[in-house]
């Protein structure tokens, strides 16, 4: 049986744990409900603590090259490179456009999937598509469109659903970013996708993006807020 | 010929996984060393490790954990290498205010400030936690502890972070 000490060690140590019994405490319990809110909210701040800036220009990549003579050269590189952060530091550039930060993220996300973005005929099991939707609260109506791939992905330290439609453009990824939100659609073309993040007020945003050979123009406005229309919040 | 188009491939393929990964990884390095020209060179000097052990990930799709993983061991590294003079917390803070005072909400300054000072065996659970994703059970296998002394560490940096932070924690559980 769950008591409230136990309850509350259990969440300290990780706010969004979604056993069951801890669930159960949670319904049964206002003030246990109450403590649970409050640490939410501490952790949303927490969250966005540690989402720092990052500098704007590149890391430089290094490369296998043998012997005392790579050393030397890594070292002048990273010489250089430290004196360009120095006066990038001096001049005071760093990255201060959420927004833009956003899509870049979402985009860098891409890399990891690749397989994703697949033209197919094949619908994710119900059952898997379920299961990544049912973390974030939502479902989606039939309309949506077929959907192909469904994972539960970690972006900016969440767990977001990250799906593909497939389109008669082709396949469309859409990312619900509920921990995300936007004040105005952002559009965004950036390494080879074209893509959208639109705001959801109450949940967030949802990131909707496609290859740019297989985008024409409109397609992805017209397809984000077709997505839009199809989700059904359950929260 | 052959040798050199695909040699040419691999890098573009590993400099584009490097690059999709970058924000998370400098901000891994960071909150690890807390000195942001620190987080640089350990994730310049990571990213030469990984590139000369790329034939060990097998599942581009773990390239994350893998980077995270030698990351952490090139910082653990760093001070092997050389020591470091000793440097207080708040000339850290100090040092850093650029970075942390970057944030657009003024009340995030202050868990700033507070995970700045949070010992590093609570410190970094929570990263990988929070920032990174992780489960209980990937931070225990990549810090090698128990799952249970995860939580413990999990909830002792929420407990001291909060406290740190004016949180009240009249309802918080007695350890």
């Amino acid at each position: 049986m769950m008591d409230h000490a136990r309850y509350r060690s259990a969440i300290m140590a990780d706010p969004h744990d979604a056993d069951d019994e801890l669930l159960a405490h949670r319904e049964s319990c206002a003030e246990c409900r109450a403590f649970t809110e409050q640490l939410l909210r501490f952790e949303a701040r927490l969250e966005r603590a540690l989402l720092v800036d990052i500098p704007t220009q590149a890391v430089v990549l290094p490369f296998a090259r043998s012997g005392k003579a790579a050393q030397g050269a890594r070292r002048w590189m990273a010489m250089a490179a430290s004196l360009l952060l120095a006066l990038v530091i001096a001049a005071g550039v760093w990255l201060t456009l959420p927004q833009r930060g956003l899509a870049a993220d979402v985009v860098a996300h891409m890399a990891g999937e690749p397989d994703a973005w697949q033209r197919t005929d094949v619908p994710v099991p119900d059952a898997d598509l379920n299961a990544v939707l049912k973390d974030s609260k939502l479902r989606l109506k039939p309309d949506a469109g077929m959907v192909s791939y469904a994972s539960s992905c970690s972006f900016r330290g969440h767990k977001v659903p990250h799906l593909v439609v497939q389109t008669q453009s082709g396949p469309v990824t859409v990312m619900v970013l509920v921990h995300e939100a936007v004040r105005n659609p952002k559009k965004f073309d950036e390494q080879g996708y074209r893509g959208t993040i639109v705001p959801v007020p109450g949940h967030g945003s949802i990131a909707v993006l496609m290859r740019d050979h297989e985008s024409g123009s409109g397609d992805v406005e017209r397809i984000a807020a077709r997505v839009d229309a199809s989700i059904v919040w359950t929260r | 010929m052959n040798d050199e188009v695909g040699g040419k491939q691999r890098r573009a393929r590993f400099q584009a996984l490097c690059q999709s990964l970058r924000p998370d990884l400098l901000r891994f390095a960071f909150w690890l060393s807390r000195d942001r020209a620190l987080a640089e060179d350990v994730v310049q000097e990571s990213m030469l490790r990984a590139w000369k052990a790329q034939d060990s990930l097998l599942d581009e799709t773990a390239a994350k954990p893998w980077l995270l993983t030698i990351i952490r061991r090139e910082y653990a590294r760093t001070f092997e290498r050389k020591r470091f003079p000793t440097v207080s917390v708040d000339e850290l803070i100090a040092k850093e205010e650029p970075m942390l005072a970057a944030a657009e909400e003024q009340n995030i300054g202050d868990i700033r400030d507070a995970l700045m000072k949070l010992p590093d065996e609570y410190r970094e659970p929570l990263i990988l936690q929070v920032l990174m994703g992780y489960s209980t059970a990937e931070i225990a296998r990549e810090l090698d502890l128990s799952g249970p002394a995860v939580l413990t560490r999990l909830y002792r940096a929420r407990q001291q972070l909060r406290a740190a932070c004016g949180e009240d924690l009249s309802r918080d559980p007695q350890e």
